[in-house]
């Protein structure tokens, strides 16, 4: 404990150098624009400006990256909250409440809920990567292909809690995204599968073409068919801040979402997309009154965002503790180490004192930075809703264009992005909800290959996934989730009979949807 | 577009080639830029574009990057590293194959260069590219993989381990980057060689590829050393042997397959291509300034910390080199044939 608090003084130190500093803020602002602009995510920022820390020093590169990864992280969350279009894969699900706010003029509040979640978020995860690191580095390396896929089968359960609509819908539309998810090389084979002769489609279909095509572009196309333009919201600098209930509303979905996304992405892999969908899950599962998830509950952006902005912090427990490459921006941030002729691994942290206790304390700074950058920003930020639409709509198309074509450089992407634009709109027009195509495309890889592994390594035997410990549990929680909703359908059948048997009774409520 | 050139620090800190990446760097013109130089000869007098087929942070990129900062400090004239990704390489090799043979476009390539093709014969689709379509310029680097084995196994030596393979075959397992991805290919060369059978449990990447076997899921591994020397060093991983013709410097104990007999080399290269059809002049100018770049201080630090071998060769000796390397993959591709996936015993 001491020793930690030593250490720590020896980060601030470092961190609070003004060298060091100005590259933390550097960063933020950097990630932050990155961020704003639709399409291009934290990966796309990072891996786009990773040649420009190489003439730095090994502990201002780590920083600097560390602060444009989580900036974009929250600019991310800007573009879903005003316009619904999601930087990337995690603010998915902040398009839905954050944008239904906007259009009732709590924009501001959203954005500034999303700010304070996302501080607090990184802030606690940060204290829980700096005490906890090794020992959780180590038991996270303990998922492997088996617990992998239990733990996404978990993740593939919580579509059924997502969306307030119809089942039927929300299932058929996962199952569209599943399918979606099986373009590509063939993991185990190398087959192409449903390529169409493209060869960029053999990595698959990206997410965020998807995720932009699927939610900005459709929302835009929607809004030039209404028979009136919208009316433009001019926000009030008074509304610019949460109200007291607000505040409330957002307490324990920030809290929960920064538990659920820390212990998400400290597992190695990709899992750490799921945070933000699982989040939401949870946080409409214990509302009170789920009915106003979809339609501007605070708590829809209060819970996802917290959870990714910790899950980012949790990806970096078995970088940092163990050298691994957890994920595919960690594997960023350790190339950034290796130019400068670090080789991470287990005995960084002895090694490198000042680089790993300079990044931990440099955390609790950025964290800092990108509130005090991002409150005011709010006002700013917010003011873009002024424009009017016939201006302010084809400018978001060009840079939904441009942010999606600069990631890869790849025209073919634009094409994608632009079907399922179309795709979007005639889903919506039918009341289909888009969130569960997005979900079901993250998953498909990740479980394919995480299924497959698994029977490669028991060599074709089921029996792997209830021998080891961790998947056993993961499948347990995951069956009594399948009861849990069961339970609905039996009210749901005394419900009927008492329509049945009492008629005429008064007003029937309506039966609890699962 | 406007070009923004550097001459400063060992490698150089630009992006350029799209309207964003330009956006960014003029963002971060304060930490980066300094005066700007333009060619005077005739060859290069606008950039030269050197693909990456492989994202930012992986060898490919890591390796084009100090090579096109000393070649621009000996041109005078910007060089461009881009990275086109997608599809194991098979996107941005394609599009340098495919690309106008001025000069201009060159290509970064690793060792998967002569993979993607025969791959494509073996599934008889329409390739990518094909290998006749590139010219080699000059190999840059050339770094032998090693085998490691999770440290909690028993096996010592190579003899122990193949004693132990031939007992139970299909039952050790090994990790790889992907299906007839490098990784693939070094171990199935091994199993060959040994008369063995292992398990293959590919990965999405070297990166988890090396999780895996650190976290004992899998039970060997071929990889490049510089990775797996500081899991060694902690005593996570246990090397057994090496691939190349000599011992890995820093693994200096650690014996070479050919000592132990098996005949089989495997190196994880990577080398500058341009598209055939390429003018003399601009090879000649091409092959002339990568030459003088490798012996730049500047990129030999670079590739130092990176802790990879510098095995420069130029075009005649490196197009050799390519013909073994791509027959001896070719071979190993066509013994694998088709993986097919059995049915549960």
């Amino acid at each position: 404990m001491l020793e930690t608090l030593q250490n720590l003084y020896l980060g601030f130190s470092v961190a609070l150098s003004p060298v060091v500093l100005l590259y933390a803020f550097v960063g933020c602002i950097i990630g932050t624009l990155v961020g704003v602009l639709p399409g291009v995510g934290p990966l796309a920022g990072i891996s786009l400006l990773l040649p420009v820390s190489f003439g730095l020093d090994a502990t201002s590169a780590v920083v600097l990256l560390a602060g444009i990864y989580y900036g974009a992280m929250y600019g991310g969350s800007t573009t879903s909250i005003l316009m619904r279009i999601p930087g990337e894969a995690a603010s998915v699900m902040t398009c839905i409440d954050g944008y239904a706010m906007t259009r009732k003029g709590r924009g501001g509040p959203a954005l500034a809920i999303a700010a304070v979640g996302s501080y607090i978020a990184g802030t606690a995860s940060v204290v829980g990567l700096m005490f906890l690191a090794p020992p959780l580095a180590r038991f996270a390396l303990r998922f492997g292909p088996p617990e992998y896929f239990a733990l996404l089968v978990l993740g593939l359960l919580v579509l059924a809690f997502m969306s307030g609509g119809s089942m039927r819908k929300s299932l058929s539309m996962a199952a569209l995204g599943l399918l979606f998810g099986m373009i590509g090389i063939d993991p185990m084979t190398g087959f192409f599968r449903f390529h169409y002769g493209l060869v960029e489609l053999g990595d698959g279909i990206g997410v965020v073409p998807v995720a932009v095509g699927l939610f900005g572009l459709s929302e835009i196309l929607l809004t030039a068919g209404q028979e009136k333009p919208p009316e433009v919201i001019k926000p009030r600098l008074r509304e610019l801040l949460p109200s007291r209930q607000e505040w409330r509303d957002s307490t324990w979905p920030i809290a929960r979402g920064t538990l659920l996304g820390f212990l998400i992405g400290i597992i190695p892999g990709s899992a750490h997309i799921i945070s933000s969908f699982v989040s939401y899950a949870v946080e409409r599962r214990l509302s009170k009154h789920p009915e106003r998830f979809g339609q501007g509950a605070v708590e829809g952006v209060a819970g996802p965002e917290s959870a990714n902005n910790s899950a980012t912090s949790g990806a970096f427990v078995p970088m940092l503790a163990l050298g691994v490459p957890s994920g595919p921006i960690p594997a960023v941030m350790l190339a950034a180490m290796m130019v400068h002729g670090i080789s991470p691994g287990p005995l960084l942290i002895q090694q490198q004192p000042e680089l790993f206790w300079g990044f931990i304390a440099s955390m609790y700074v950025g964290n800092v930075v990108l509130l005090i950058l991002n409150l005011p920003l709010v006002g700013l930020f917010v003011n873009v809703l002024r424009i009017p639409y016939a201006l302010l709509y084809p400018a978001i198309l060009v840079f939904c264009v441009l942010g999606v074509y600069a990631v890869n450089g790849s025209v073919v992407d634009v094409g994608i992005m632009s079907a399922m634009g179309a795709l979007g709109y005639g889903l919506r027009k039918f009341d289909f909800e888009t969130a569960p195509i997005v979900l079901g495309l993250v998953l498909a890889p990740m479980i394919e290959m995480s299924f497959r592994q698994s029977l490669s390594m028991s060599s074709g035997s089921y029996a792997i996934f209830f021998h080891r410990p961790i998947s056993l549990v993961l499948l347990l929680v995951a069956l009594g989730f399948i009861l849990l909703s069961l339970r609905t359908l039996f009210t749901r059948v005394a419900e009927w009979r008492r329509k049945l048997g009492l008629e005429g009774e008064g007003e029937i409520k309506e039966p609890g949807k699962i | 577009m406007k070009k923004i050139n550097c001459a400063r620090g060992p490698i150089c800190r630009r992006e350029g080639a799209m309207g964003m990446r330009l956006f960014l760097t003029l963002m971060l013109l304060p930490l980066a830029m300094a005066p700007s130089a333009f060619g005077q000869e005739r060859f290069p007098d606008r950039a030269i574009t050197m693909v990456a087929p492989f994202p930012p942070g992986g060898v490919a990129d890591l390796t084009a990057r100090p090579v096109a900062a000393a070649m621009e400090r000996i041109l005078k004239s910007p060089v461009v590293v881009v990275n086109k990704t997608g599809a194991a390489g098979a996107v941005g090799m394609s599009y340098v194959a495919n690309s106008k043979p001025d000069g201009y476009t060159v290509l970064m390539a690793l060792s998967s260069i002569s993979i993607i093709p025969e791959a494509d014969k073996l599934f008889d689709r329409k390739p990518a590219y094909t290998m006749d379509q590139l010219l080699p310029i000059a190999l840059i680097s050339a770094d032998p993989t090693v085998f490691v084995v999770n440290a909690e196994r028993p096996w010592k030596s190579v003899k122990e381990f193949v004693a132990e393979a031939k007992k139970r075959p299909g039952e050790i397992s090994f990790s790889s980057s992907g299906v007839y991805g490098t990784l693939h290919m070094a171990t199935e060369m091994l199993s060959h060689a040994a008369g063995i059978k292992l398990k293959h449990i590919p990965y999405g990447g070297a990166g988890p590829a090396l999780t895996a076997i650190l976290g004992g899921h899998v039970d060997t591994l071929a990889s490049g050393p510089a990775v797996v020397i500081p899991h060694i060093k902690s005593g996570k991983l246990r090397p057994l042997a090496g691939w190349g013709t000599k011992r890995v410097a820093a693994l200096a104990d650690l014996p070479t397959f050919k000592e132990l007999g098996y005949d089989i080399e495997f190196y994880i290269w990577a080398g500058v291509f341009a598209p055939r059809g390429t003018p003399q002049p601009a090879l000649k100018k091409l092959r002339d300034t990568v030459r003088q770049a490798v012996n730049d201080p500047a990129f030999k630090s670079a590739m130092e910390k990176l802790q990879t071998p510098v095995a420069y060769m130029d075009a005649p000796e490196f197009q050799k080199f390519w013909d073994m390397d791509a027959k001896m993959l070719a071979d190993a591709i066509k013994r694998m044939g088709k993986i097919e996936i059995k049915e549960a015993k």
